[in-house]
């Protein structure tokens, strides 16, 4: 482990980050673990059938923002009951497929409509 | 490639000329990393040449990994394996580890499993640096071969997230672009407004890496940094490009709508050690007008990381295709000039210890 210069044992003198993680290690490393921290926080997704899709009876979900993107999917086939194989095409905004291991919180703060991410569900592709 | 993001010398919009443009973008689409894919020893088949076992290769940036199958394919079926395993082995099984045992995504660009890879290793102090730091000096990157495993059977397909095929990652590219689309004008109407034909010669343009054939297109979506109305500009002279503004500065510009700054924001991502990936708007021009900077957009969203307006160094540095950019960089500029081929600029963040 790479030591504080001049502090190799005394925590207490090195830089103060609100990263917790202990002794001798960089100040680089304790902010990167600051970031490593799954965000806790849950943002309100909201399904929207397009096509012949199935209507979900609710449609609104609270998900932990730190999900990916796979998750929602895989959260969508168990809700619709879909079978493994069986064709299901996620977009947002009637826009866009995203990649499937971006984040739920990345999607919400760029996408995000009137405090909702919606994700459109199709049975064919839309969109290209 | 390194001396070209440290030229500090101009500001960047001052490169916003067709010229500057083509060349940014030239050079950005010519990067190359070398790769060095090994056949997990474990899985290699029997009567295997194994002298021969390791496959070198300087792989396009922008290129992706299911575009190198056929080619390493070819060489794996007519050096290494025999007749008899080049007949059971199945290409929809491999996938790719690094050393360290990382999983490989085939819809990554390749530049971007580079230098994620780097900086990774830049978080990891006992490794042998592949960073090196000076006093007071930027860092220095060293170019070494990625080495990458191969493995041949039981891909974690869960992981991995998509099959392995060109189709699958093409259809991942295509989601990105427009992706990058709808972050830059809230729609995606540029994106849906080319042609099939266009739309599959972008991606033959990556698959072949032809720069024209691929900007020849693409040049319809990723807006430029130069001016659509040349206002009667004195020609081009030394003592001209010192008056030189960027566009954004100018509000008889105002009408280049279609502009690099003029997007809703410009599409990036900000990719840290070993973990998350930080998406969020990067508007072009602040509220006060300014041009947004690489700099502060890092010191709003890592300020524990970038301490740029403190007295304190940073403890960290941005790498865009490969190069330790100058933390002045404009972001309507790197939008325009050093995005990935889907659009995205991926902003790898290194550690420096």
């Amino acid at each position: 482990m790479a030591q504080a210069p001049g502090s190799p044992d005394e925590p207490g003198r090195q830089m103060s980050l609100p990263g917790e993680s202990g002794e001798g290690v960089s100040p680089a490393i304790q902010a990167l673990e600051t970031y490593k921290k799954k965000d806790p926080s849950k943002v309100i997704v909201r399904f929207k059938a397009v096509g012949n899709a199935p209507i979900m009876k609710q449609n609104f979900y609270k998900i932990t923002a730190a999900n990916r993107f796979q998750a929602v999917i895989q959260f969508l086939r168990k809700e619709l009951a879909w079978k493994a194989g069986d064709p299901l095409f996620t977009y947002i905004n009637l826009a866009f497929s995203p990649a499937p291991d971006d984040t739920v919180s990345n999607l919400y703060k760029s996408f995000a409509t009137d405090g909702h991410l919606i994700v459109n569900y199709s049975t064919t592709a839309a969109w290209g | 490639m390194s001396a070209y993001g440290t030229s500090r010398h101009h500001p960047p919009s001052s490169f916003a000329t067709s010229a500057s443009v083509a060349l940014f973008r030239r050079l950005a689409w010519e990067g190359t990393v070398p790769l060095e894919i090994r056949v997990d020893p474990k899985e290699l088949p029997a009567n295997s040449d194994r002298g021969l076992e390791c496959y070198y290769i300087q792989a396009p940036r922008v290129s992706y990994l299911p575009l190198l199958m056929p080619e390493l394919r070819r060489f794996l079926m007519d050096v290494v394996f025999d007749d008899a395993a080049a007949r059971i082995l199945k290409e929809e099984d491999w996938w790719f580890e690094s050393e360290e045992g990382a999983l490989l995504k085939w819809h990554w660009p390749i530049g971007l499993i580079y230098d994620n890879h780097a900086i990774s290793a830049s978080a990891r102090t006992s490794s042998a640096a592949s960073i090196s730091t000076g006093t007071g000096t930027a860092p220095e990157l060293q170019i070494t071969p990625l080495k990458l495993i191969l493995h041949l059977a039981s891909p974690p397909t869960e992981k991995l997230l998509l099959p392995p095929s060109a189709e699958a990652c093409k259809q991942a590219f295509m989601g990105q672009l427009k992706e990058a689309d709808f972050i830059r004008w809230g729609n995606t109407k540029r994106m849906t407004g080319l042609r099939k034909a266009e739309q599959d010669g972008i991606w033959e343009g990556i698959r072949e890496h032809n720069f024209d054939d691929y900007w020849r297109v693409a040049s319809k979506i990723v807006p430029t940094t130069i001016p659509a109305t040349r206002p009667s500009s004195p020609p081009p002279s030394s003592s001209a490009s010192a008056h030189a503004r960027p566009p954004s500065s100018d509000p008889q510009n105002a009408q280049d709508r279609d502009g690099a700054y003029n997007v809703r924001s410009v599409p990036v991502r900000l990719y840290l050690p070993d973990g998350p990936v930080i998406q969020d708007l990067a508007p072009p021009i602040m509220e006060d007008g300014t041009p947004n900077t690489l700099t502060r957009y890092l010191s709003t969203h890592l300020p524990l990381l970038f301490l740029s307006q403190g007295p304190t160094p940073d403890l960290a540095f941005p790498l865009v295709q490969g190069i330790i950019l100058p933390p002045e960089t404009e972001m309507a500029w790197l939008g325009a000039c050093m995005a990935g081929a889907d659009g995205w600029v991926n902003v790898c963040v290194g550690l420096l210890q």
